[in-house]
C-alpha cells in the first residue's frame, strides 16, 4: 500500500490544489489514507464547505461518514475543495481554492466533489468521499478518469454534512480502483440514529450480480461531444461483447428532471444558507450595534459568493407566496414522475446507463464564458438519477483526443447499490484505466 | 425578472445587491425563469412525498442527555457571560 | 368586535423536540445546547415521540379531525434567537384541524388548527448596541392552537385562556406555572381590518393588550379614521401596543417541506391514544347524564376524578339515589383518608350493593364505609360518629331555628359545623362535619 508523508502531500497539494484544510501530523502508519469533501464535518480539522463564510468553522463532531471511516482503519489527511457549498460543476466557483484537473492543469476538476475526484486520481491507493445532489460525484469521477458511486438517498448517514438540498444529498466514493465502492460504502452505509433518512433503508447487498442487460435513453445520447459519443459506442460494444443486452429506450420525463432538481435544489438550499448570518460559526466579527436586519446582510453580502447568492435568489423565489405552487410544488411533483419513469424501465433492464457528461474537462477560460444557465444545462445527464435518488456511478470509459478521461453513468433501482459494484468490478477487468502522471 | 421583484426576494434572502448585480442577476434569474416554463406543460401526479424514498415514523425516545459539552460548541463563539453576542434587536 | 387567538403552550416532555438536551431549568446560559438546538452546520433533528404524541392528545381534547399522516415544514426567519434562521414548524397537515372548544360547556370557540413546532431561543436587550442570546430554550417543543375569531371580547378571551389552559394540564400533566408560559398572537378587529398583537405573555396580559387595542381601534373608527393592518407588540410595563411593522413588510416564510424528517403515520396512534375528560367536561356531563345539580357534579370532581368515577360506577351498577346518598355523602367526606391509605374502591361498592339489596341497615352501611375508608375499627368509628351525632343533636335541640333557617338557606349549616369544629377539639374532619351536620339536619326536615 503507498502511503505519503506530509511533505509530500503538501508538494502534490500545491501543485493540484485539491485539498484546502490537510492534516497537520505526519500519517500514521498501516492505516488507509483518505480525504473527504469540506462539506462533511470533521472534529478539529476545519470545515468551510467551499465558502468564506464557514472560514474559521471546527466542528466539534465528525460527519458519521468519517467517523465510520476512521473506525474501519481509516486516516484523514484532508478536506477537499468544491464549489461554494456545492453549487456548481466545474469546482469554480469556489470561495477558497480550485483543484486542477490531474490531466491537464489548465482544466477543471468538475464539481461541486472536483477536489475529491482529484485526490483520486492523483494519490495511489486512495479513496475519497464526495457528495452528490445533483451530479457532484459523478461529473467529477468522469472528468478526472476515476471511479465515483452516488448510492441510494438515505444509504448513509448526512449526520455531519454541510446541507445542499436535504432530499438530495447523497454521500458516496470516489476511487481509482473499482473494488473501493463496493468496500467503503459498506463500510459507511447503515442505519444512524441520528439522521432519520437513514434508517428506512433495507441491508446493503453483498453479492456479484451478473450484468444482463442496460437500458440506453434516447434522451441520454443527445447533445454529445463528438469524442463522448464515440467513446460511449465502443463502450456499448464491449458491453455487448461482454454478454450485456443493449437496448434503446424513451423515458420522457428526463427532460422536465432538470428545471425540479433546480428548483427542489435552490428552495431547499436557501433555507439551509439562512442559518449563514455572522453568528455562532464562522466569520463573525462584525459591528454588533447595527440592527440585526443590516446586521445580517451585511454579512451575507460580503461574504456568499456569485452562485450562492443567485441560487440563494432563485430558491427564495421559487418558495414564495404566489410562486410556491408554480414551482416549488410542481416539482415535488415532477420527482415521482421521474422516480416512475425510472421504476418502469429499472423492472426489465438491470441499469439504465448513458454518457455521464456531454463533454470532457473544459479549459478554465472556457467555463468563464459560460452563462449561469449554460453551466446549469451541462447537468442534464446527471441530474434525473439524483432527483430521484436512485444509485449511480461513472466508471471511466475512454479518452478522447487530448487525452481527457470519459465516462459513463449506470443507474440502477432505489436500494440496488450491488448492481453497480458489481458493473464496476467486472469492467474493471476489461478496460484500461490511465494514471495521470504526477509530478509534485 | 423586474426589478422590483427581485428587490424583494433579495431583501427576503437578506443579500444587499449593488446595482451591478441586480442587473446581473435579475437578467440570470430571467433567463433561468423562462427555461423553467417546461415545468409548467410537465405531467403532475398526486402521490408525491417529501423524500425521495419513503422516510416514515422514525422517531427518539423522550430521554433527556448531553453529548457534547457545551463549552466545546461555544468555544469559537462571541460570548458575554455565557451570552452569545448578537447584533441590536431594534 | 372579533378575536381570534394563537395560542402557544410549552409540552412538557424531559429533552427538547429535536434533539436530546434537557428541558429543565438550567443554571446558566448556554448550558443545556448541542449542535442541532444551535442550527451548527451537520447537525440534525430527530423528532421525540413525545412531542408528537401530546399533539395528537391536544388535537383529541379539543374535538380536531386527525391527519392520516403528518409533517414538518420549514418556516423561514431572521432573528438573532432563531439558531438556524428556520423554525421546524407544520404548514401542510398538522397533527389537527377543524376543532371547536365550548366555553363554559357551551358557547363554541371554534379551533382552525393545531400544529407542533419549536420553541426560539431568548434575546435580551444590552442598552442599544448589542443582543445577547441564550439557545437553552431553543427546541422545546411547543402546541400552537389557533382560533378561528368567535372571540367576543377581551374578558372573554381571558375566560377562555383560563379555561383552555385547565383543560391541557389535565390532559397533558402541565407544570404548575402552565398559564405563566403561555403565549399568545392576538387578533382583534372592531371595524373590518384587525391587527395582530404578538408575542403576549400570560392571561392577564392578554386581556390588558385586547382591552388596549379594542379602545384604540374604537377611537380611531370613531374620528373616521382607517385601521391599517399591522403587526403590533404589547408593552407590559405602560400597558400599551406599539407598531411593529405594515403588512406589506410582513415577512414571506417561504415554507417548504423539512426533508431531514420524513413523515409520520399517526392513525394507528392517534386511535391508541385515550385523553383523559377534562373537569369542565366531566362536570357538565355527570350533571346532565345522571340528573344531578352542576355544584354536586363540581364537587364530586374537584374532590377528586377517582371519586366521580366512583359516582358513576354506583350510578351504573346500582342505582343514581344510593350513588347520592353514599358516594356524594360519607365516602366524598372521607375520599382524603382513603386516598393516604390507598384503600380499594370496590370493596365501597360491595357495600353500597349489600344496602340495596337490603341484606344492611343504613346505620349499618354508613359504619361499614367509613370502616374501610379510615381503616378504624368498628368500636372506635362507631363511638366517634356517635360522638359527633350527639355534639351535633345537642346544639340542634338547644337551637332549633337552624333546621328552619337550613331550609331557606344552607349556609345555616355553617353555624352548627363552627360550633362542632370548635368544641371537638380537632378529632373530626370538616368533611366529616360537613356531612354529619347535613344528614341530621335534613333528618329532621
Amino acid at each position: 500500500m503507498r502511503s505519503y508523508g506530509l511533505s509530500e502531500i503538501r508538494a502534490i497539494n500545491g501543485k493540484y490544489s485539491m485539498f484546502h484544510a490537510m492534516t497537520e501530523e505526519e500519517p500514521s502508519e498501516g492505516r488507509f489514507h483518505f480525504s473527504a469533501k469540506d462539506n462533511l464535518t470533521s472534529k478539529g480539522m476545519e470545515t468551510c464547505s467551499g465558502s468564506r463564510i464557514l472560514e474559521g468553522y471546527r466542528p466539534a463532531f465528525d460527519a458519521t461518514s468519517i467517523e465510520r471511516m476512521k473506525a474501519a482503519g481509516g486516516e484523514l489527511i484532508g478536506k477537499t475543495n468544491m464549489d461554494e457549498f456545492g453549487f456548481g460543476t466545474f469546482s469554480t466557483n469556489s470561495g477558497l481554492e480550485v483543484p486542477r484537473n490531474p490531466f491537464d492543469l489548465e482544466r477543471a476538476c468538475g464539481g461541486s466533489s472536483g477536489g475529491s475526484a482529484c485526490a483520486a486520481a492523483v494519490f495511489e491507493d486512495h479513496v475519497s468521499l464526495g457528495v452528490s445532489t445533483g451530479g457532484s460525484i459523478c461529473c467529477p469521477a468522469s472528468f478526472c478518469g476515476v471511479y465515483g458511486i452516488a448510492p441510494t438517498y438515505g444509504r448513509v448517514s448526512r449526520y455531519g454534512l454541510i446541507d445542499y438540498g436535504n432530499s438530495l444529498d447523497k454521500i458516496g466514493v470516489l476511487s481509482s480502483k473499482a473494488t473501493d465502492l463496493r468496500k467503503y460504502i459498506g463500510v459507511m452505509a447503515g442505519k444512524d440514529e441520528r439522521d432519520p433518512t437513514s434508517c428506512a433503508q433495507p441491508e446493503l447487498g453483498d453479492s456479484h450480480v451478473k450484468l444482463g442487460s442496460v437500458a440506453v435513453p434516447m434522451e441520454g445520447v443527445e447533445g454529445l461531444s463528438k469524442d463522448v459519443e464515440a467513446a460511449f459506442r465502443s463502450a456499448l460494444v464491449e458491453l455487448e461483447r461482454m454478454g450485456v443486452d443493449v437496448e434503446y429506450v424513451n423515458m420522457p420525463s428526463l427532460k422536465y428532471a432538470m428545471p425540479a432538481y433546480y428548483v427542489l435544489a435552490t428552495s431547499e438550499a436557501s433555507t439551509n444558507l439562512a442559518r449563514y448570518v455572522g453568528m455562532r460559526y464562522g466569520q463573525q466579527e462584525g459591528d454588533l450595534s447595527l440592527k440585526f436586519d443590516d446586521y445580517f446582510t451585511s454579512f451575507r453580502s460580503e461574504y456568499f459568493g456569485d452562485e450562492a447568492k443567485r441560487r440563494i435568489l432563485l430558491g427564495t423565489f421559487t418558495r414564495m407566496v404566489g410562486f410556491r405552487d408554480r414551482y416549488y410544488a410542481k416539482a415535488l411533483q415532477v420527482r415521482k414522475v421521474v422516480i416512475d419513469d425510472y421504476k418502469r424501465v429499472l423492472a426489465d433492464h438491470d441499469a439504465v446507463l448513458a454518457p455521464t457528461m456531454p463533454f470532457t474537462a473544459p479549459r478554465f477560460d472556457d467555463i468563464s464564458k459560460m452563462s449561469a444557465l449554460d453551466s446549469y444545462k451541462a447537468d442534464y445527464l446527471t441530474i434525473p438519477a439524483n432527483i430521484a435518488g436512485t444509485p449511480h456511478m461513472s466508471v471511466p470509459c475512454g479518452y478522447d483526443s487530448d487525452g481527457m478521461p470519459i465516462g459513463m453513468q449506470f443507474v440502477a433501482d432505489h436500494w440496488n447499490e450491488e448492481v453497480l459494484f458489481s458493473i464496476a468490478e467486472d469492467w474493471e477487468r476489461e478496460f484500461e484505466l490511465r494514471r495521470p502522471e504526477v509530478v509534485a | 425578472m423586474d426589478r422590483e421583484t427581485i428587490e424583494r426576494v433579495a431583501r427576503a434572502a437578506h443579500i444587499k445587491l449593488t446595482d451591478d448585480e441586480l442587473e446581473r442577476y435579475s437578467r440570470d434569474l430571467g433567463e433561468i425563469l423562462t427555461y423553467f416554463e417546461l415545468l409548467d406543460e410537465a405531467p403532475g401526479c398526486d402521490d408525491y412525498g417529501v423524500n425521495p424514498v419513503e422516510v416514515a415514523d422514525i422517531l427518539r425516545d423522550d430521554e433527556p442527555s448531553i453529548r457534547i459539552d457545551p463549552d466545546e460548541l461555544l468555544r469559537d463563539m462571541n460570548t458575554y457571560e455565557g451570552y452569545v453576542r448578537g447584533p441590536r434587536l431594534s | 368586535m372579533k378575536i381570534g387567538l394563537e395560542i402557544h403552550v410549552q409540552l412538557p416532555t424531559r429533552s427538547k423536540m429535536f434533539c436530546s438536551c434537557p428541558t429543565t431549568d438550567a443554571e446558566a446560559p448556554n448550558t443545556h445546547v448541542c449542535p442541532t438546538c444551535l442550527g451548527m452546520p451537520g447537525s440534525r433533528p430527530v423528532l421525540n415521540r413525545k412531542v408528537l404524541e401530546y399533539g395528537i392528545m391536544l388535537a383529541k381534547m379539543l374535538g380536531c379531525r386527525v391527519a392520516d399522516t403528518t409533517w414538518f415544514s420549514r418556516k423561514t426567519y431572521f432573528y438573532p434567537d432563531m439558531s438556524k434562521s428556520v423554525q421546524i414548524t407544520q404548514y401542510d397537515n398538522p397533527v389537527g384541524e377543524g376543532g371547536v372548544y365550548y366555553l363554559n360547556g357551551k358557547k363554541p370557540i371554534r379551533i382552525t388548527r393545531i400544529h407542533i413546532e419549536e420553541d426560539p431561543g431568548k434575546t435580551k436587550r444590552v442598552g442599544d448596541q448589542s443582543s445577547l442570546v441564550d439557545y437553552n430554550r431553543s427546541g422545546i417543543p411547543l402546541a400552537e392552537i389557533v382560533t378561528e375569531p368567535d372571540i367576543a371580547t377581551p374578558a372573554e378571551a381571558r375566560e377562555f385562556l383560563g379555561q383552555l389552559i385547565a383543560d391541557i394540564r389535565h390532559v397533558i400533566d402541565l407544570p404548575g406555572d402552565g398559564e405563566r408560559s403561555i403565549r399568545c398572537d392576538c387578533n382583534i378587529s372592531v371595524g373590518k381590518e384587525r391587527c395582530e398583537v404578538k408575542n403576549v405573555t400570560g392571561l392577564k396580559n392578554v386581556e390588558r393588550a385586547l382591552t388596549f387595542e379594542m379602545v384604540r381601534q374604537t377611537k380611531i373608527l370613531k374620528a373616521g379614521g382607517k385601521i391599517e393592518r399591522e403587526t403590533r407588540r404589547f408593552d407590559e410595563e405602560r400597558g400599551v401596543t406599539i407598531s411593529v411593522r405594515k403588512k406589506e413588510f410582513e415577512a414571506d416564510y417561504g415554507y417548504i417541506d423539512e426533508p431531514d424528517l420524513g413523515v409520520y403515520h399517526i392513525r394507528e396512534l392517534a386511535d391508541s391514544i385515550r385523553i383523559k375528560e377534562s373537569p369542565l367536561k366531566m362536570t357538565l356531563r355527570l350533571s346532565d347524564q345522571y340528573g344531578i345539580d352542576q355544584k354536586m357534579s363540581k364537587q364530586l370532581v374537584t374532590t377528586s376524578v377517582g371519586l366521580a368515577e366512583m359516582f358513576e360506577t354506583v350510578a351504573r351498577d346500582v342505582d343514581v339515589p344510593n350513588a347520592i346518598k353514599w358516594v356524594a355523602g360519607p365516602i366524598s367526606a372521607n375520599w382524603r383518608s382513603l386516598e393516604s391509605r390507598g384503600a380499594d374502591t370496590e370493596t365501597l361498592v360491595g357495600i353500597i350493593r349489600r344496602f340495596a339489596s337490603g341484606e344492611i341497615t343504613d346505620t349499618e352501611c354508613g359504619m361499614e364505609i367509613k370502616c374501610h375508608m379510615t381503616g378504624e375499627d368498628r368500636d372506635s368509628v362507631q363511638g366517634a360518629s356517635e360522638g359527633l351525632d350527639t355534639l351535633i343533636n345537642q346544639y340542634l335541640d338547644e337551637n332549633p331555628a337552624v333546621v328552619t333557617d337550613y331550609q331557606k338557606n344552607e349556609k345555616a349549616a355553617n353555624k352548627v359545623i363552627g360550633f362542632v369544629m370548635k368544641n371537638s377539639g380537632g378529632q373530626y374532619s370538616s368533611a366529616e362535619v360537613v356531612e354529619a351536620t347535613k344528614r341530621l339536619i335534613e333528618s329532621r326536615i
